[in-house]
């Protein structure tokens, strides 16, 4: 039987970093995306002629971060920005279409009904 | 008719004395069990029992055609030929006996070549339409023939004088006939004649002239008559409603529940694309052995047509008219708004689910209503429905086997519940069991003594007077079923009482096991013990009393409230799915499931639970049944606590628990305070001199009974045949 401190060594053990080290040094990446995207927005309403105004997509930003908010992983924050940077990427190189973007905001979804009455009244289960 | 000649009967009684349920029946021990090998393995079994069960029990299939477990034994397909050694020449195992230290090989080369050989021969005379019969992917020739049929064929013919013909013979709208396919195995026969009990069906000519057929051309009028199409092994009998439909490979199978009787047979529901194509029966040895009845089969076409797909109201010129679903569940809310406690009432029909049930009676009870009813009466005098024992087929379907008298009163099984009816047959025929019978005379296909037709006789029977009473004193094991038609009666509850006091008094002499059963119910619809158990009043005198404002119809269709019997200016809602005489005097109209489209419990004649599951979606805009009431109820402000299945089941089981056992029967006590408690009936009334009647009387009373067969083309046929036979001169 492994001794109790080979437990504790084995389950503490380093993992090994993505990109940063600790969380202020991925706080600051998520920062530098955050505020590159949002530098962009100008371009990007210009660029893909979307109906959308720069404050409306800023909006959309700050909800999209939102999301992942409670995030506390350094590797999943870490991949997470990298993961943005790669659509801020596509987005600026104009590899998306204007479908693309306007998929941020979801407008064509209709949302499930919720709740017994109206699912009844729909006709799901 | 026939019974067994007495060395059946006898070997019957070997086999039940080993199973156990005939150890009462005063045999000697066990004989001895016999050793013999299959393929070198050693199983001990009976003696008498056959070569082909014995390999059953070493785990070897013999291939066959004419044997079936549930009739007689015919051997003449010659399939089953298995190498005995020591034995010159193949034996045919379904008819061979075992006999001591019986060495048998069901693989060896000899064996492989008599399969082979009859096979063979088979084929010569079978026709090579396989890619247009309906049997196809189902047909044992099909199957065995790649199995155990030869590589190569020697028939050619080279004089082009063709294969065999048989002209085809016309039985009816519901079986379809190709003679050519048939290889003479007789089951159709052998099932005709001994559990439907029509003794139509035989054979004519010899060697390649054999016919099977009715001789003179006839419809085969049995209730039982699908039944022969799963037994015929090859595509000879087909379903006529189902000719050329699917193959079984494109239909998805459903094992479920039939409701048009209160047996609750289990059956298995073919669907393709949203559509219920056939009903096939499924092995339940307690309810429905492996039959269904006719009607469970065929008049699921009635499930497609006459079908309420959407909610409609009426408008103000009185016309109803489709709407949304919200529409309607807001217009049926107001009037039930102004409604409270005795303005508002339900009645339940007979293929309502017992989840609908329950929520329909949770939904009144929060308006303070307690007027639910159903449309079947059953009397309330002395203990009524509050003892479950008063109200159920106790001693259970199968224990009729064991029975050794039955009497039946206002009932007539054949038509009411036909496979309760083959029990009483199969029990006649191996168990010599003895029938009597109150009402009118009718064919139950086995002898009976008829004991007379009125409730005078009843009377007779209970003081002693009548012949048939002394049989019933000695009877050790009897049974007494009373039809739910003759509780219908004003003296219904008079009927029941002096039937309880004729149980306790036959009890009273003590020859009867304590724990055997005498009194039972056979009920007509299968909504109705669900409802009973739920707490629903039997009859809808209470809702003429009360004169309700408000009518909530769940299902109910026979016309037992007119819209004269409700106040004034009423409100009538109906929920169900076919268009019939509920939704015609309806003010709004929800649909509601069929028990294809929908999972819903069904407690059958014994008290036994069991579930129909989903096998195609409702047509249209209809919805499940409890789930329509649920919604009634938010929109109405008293939403019920359960939004899915499992929560309404669960308020289920808090009002009656066994409806939630599935499969299970719950026992039902109490007959001698229910016997003493009927005392109070007695004195209430007596017994009127109407004789007792049966509306089922003949076939053509059969088909239609409820929505879903009232609304089946097939259903319709079967009674223009009927008729068509009846002015026939054979």
């Amino acid at each position: 039987m492994a001794s109790p401190g080979a437990i504790i060594k084995s389950t503490t053990r380093q993992v090994k970093p993505l990109l940063s080290l600790d969380k202020s040094e991925a706080r600051r990446r998520v920062l530098n995306l955050y505020k590159a995207w949002y530098r962009q927005i100008p371009y990007v309403v210009m660029d893909y002629d979307i109906p959308k105004t720069v404050p409306d997509c800023r909006k959309k930003l700050r909800e999209e971060f939102d999301k992942n908010r409670h995030v506390q992983d350094i590797r999943v924050v870490d991949m997470l920005v990298i993961k943005g940077q790669m659509e801020l990427k596509e987005t600026v190189e104009i590899w998306k279409q204007k479908g693309h973007i306007m998929n941020y905001f979801k407008e064509t979804i209709e949302p499930k009904p919720q709740g017994f009455l109206s699912k009844f009244l729909a006709g799901h289960e | 008719m026939m019974r067994l000649p007495v060395h059946r009967v006898l070997q019957k009684a070997v086999r039940h004395g080993v199973s156990g349920n005939g150890a009462v029946r005063g045999l000697a021990a066990a004989p001895e069990k016999v050793e013999v090998f299959i393929d070198d393995k050693r199983v001990l079994v009976e003696p008498g029992t056959t070569v082909l069960q014995a390999a059953a029990v070493a785990g070897v299939e013999i291939p066959r055609f004419c044997y079936h477990d549930r009739l007689s034994i015919a051997g003449n397909c010659r399939m089953c030929l298995v190498e005995v050694e020591k034995s010159l020449k193949p034996v045919a195992s379904c008819a061979m006996p075992v006999m001591k230290g019986m060495r048998v090989k069901t693989n060896s080369e000899a064996t492989r070549k008599a399969r082979e050989g009859v096979m063979e021969f088979l084929l010569i005379n079978h026709p090579l339409d396989c890619p247009i019969c309906d049997q196809g992917g189902e047909c044992d020739l099909q199957d065995q023939s790649m199995t155990f049929g030869s590589d190569k064929s020697r028939f050619t013919d080279i004089h082009f004088s063709g294969k065999r013909a048989v002209e085809d013979k016309n039985i009816g709208p519901l079986v379809k006939t190709i003679m050519t396919r048939c290889i003479h195995c007789t089951r159709c026969i052998r099932f005709a004649s001994e559990v439907a009990g029509v003794d139509d069906m035989g054979t004519t000519g010899r060697g390649s002239d054999m016919q099977v057929g009715t001789y003179v051309e006839k419809m085969l009028m049995s209730e039982l008559s699908g039944n022969i199409i799963d037994l015929c092994p090859v595509g000879a009998l087909t379903s006529k409603p189902y000719a050329f439909t699917a193959r079984p490979w494109e239909t998805r199978a459903t094992e479920s529940i039939d409701v048009m009787d209160a047996l609750g047979s289990n059956i298995v529901v073919s669907t393709r694309t949203g559509e219920v194509l056939r009903i096939l029966p499924r092995m339940n040895d307690e309810i429905n052995e492996e039959w269904i009845a006719d009607k469970s089969r065929f008049s699921c076409d009635g499930l497609k047509r006459q079908r309420l797909t959407l909610p409609m109201l009426k408008n103000q010129n009185g016309e109803l008219t489709p709407v949304e679903w919200e529409d309607a569940l807001v217009g049926v809310a107001q009037a039930l708004k102004s409604a409270r406690g005795n303005q508002v009432a339900a009645i339940a029909g007979g293929l309502a689910d017992a989840e609908a049930l329950t929520a329909i009676k949770d939904l009144l009870n929060r308006l303070d209503s307690e007027l639910l009813c159903t449309e079947e009466i059953f009397p309330l005098d002395g203990s009524g429905t509050d003892l479950r024992s008063n109200y159920l087929l106790n001693s259970k379907i199968a224990g009729i086997e064991e029975a050794d008298l039955v009497l039946l009163v206002g009932t007539n099984p054949r038509f009411e519940a036909p496979l309760l009816n083959t029990r009483l047959r199969k029990s006649w025929i191996n168990n010599e069991l003895n029938v009597g019978l109150i009402g009118p005379k009718v064919d139950l296909t086995y002898s009976y003594e008829h004991v007379g037709s009125g409730p005078d006789s009843l009377n007779a029977v209970l003081e002693g007077k009548h012949a048939f009473s002394k049989q019933l004193q000695n009877a050790k094991r009897p049974i007494i079923i009373v039809g739910s038609t003759a509780l219908q009666r004003a003296d219904g509850a008079v009927v029941l009482a002096k039937i309880q006091k004729l149980c306790s008094t036959l009890r009273a002499k003590g020859s009867i096991d304590q724990d055997w059963r005498v009194l039972n119910v056979l009920h007509r619809v299968a909504s109705q013990v669900a409802a009973l158990d739920l707490g629903y009043a039997p009859g809808a005198q209470k809702i003429r009393d009360a004169k309700p404002k408000v009518l909530f119809m769940l299902g109910a269709d026979e016309g037992v409230i007119k819209r004269e019997d409700l106040a004034p200016g009423s409100f009538i809602i109906y929920q169900g799915h076919h268009g019939d005489k509920g939704a015609e005097i309806a003010d709004a109209v929800l649909p509601g499931a069929a028990y294809t489209e929908k999972q819903a419990t069904y407690v059958n004649t014994e008290g036994r639970a069991q579930q129909t599951i989903v096998a195609v979606t409702a047509p249209g805009m209809a919805r499940e049944d409890w789930k329509i009431v649920r919604a009634l109820s938010e929109i109405l402000g008293i939403k019920l606590p359960y939004d899915n299945l499992n929560e309404i089941r669960r308020r289920m089981g808090e009002i009656a628990p066994n409806l939630t056992r599935y499969g299970d029967v719950e026992d039902a006590n109490y007959f001698t305070q229910a016997a003493q408690l009927a005392d109070l009936a007695l004195g209430k009334g007596s017994l009127t001199t109407d004789p007792l009647d049966v509306p089922l009387k003949e076939l053509e009373d059969y088909y239609m009974t409820n929505s879903i067969s009232r609304a089946s083309p097939t259903m319709a046929k079967c009674i223009q045949s009927v008729r068509k036979q009846r002015q026939s001169k054979y």
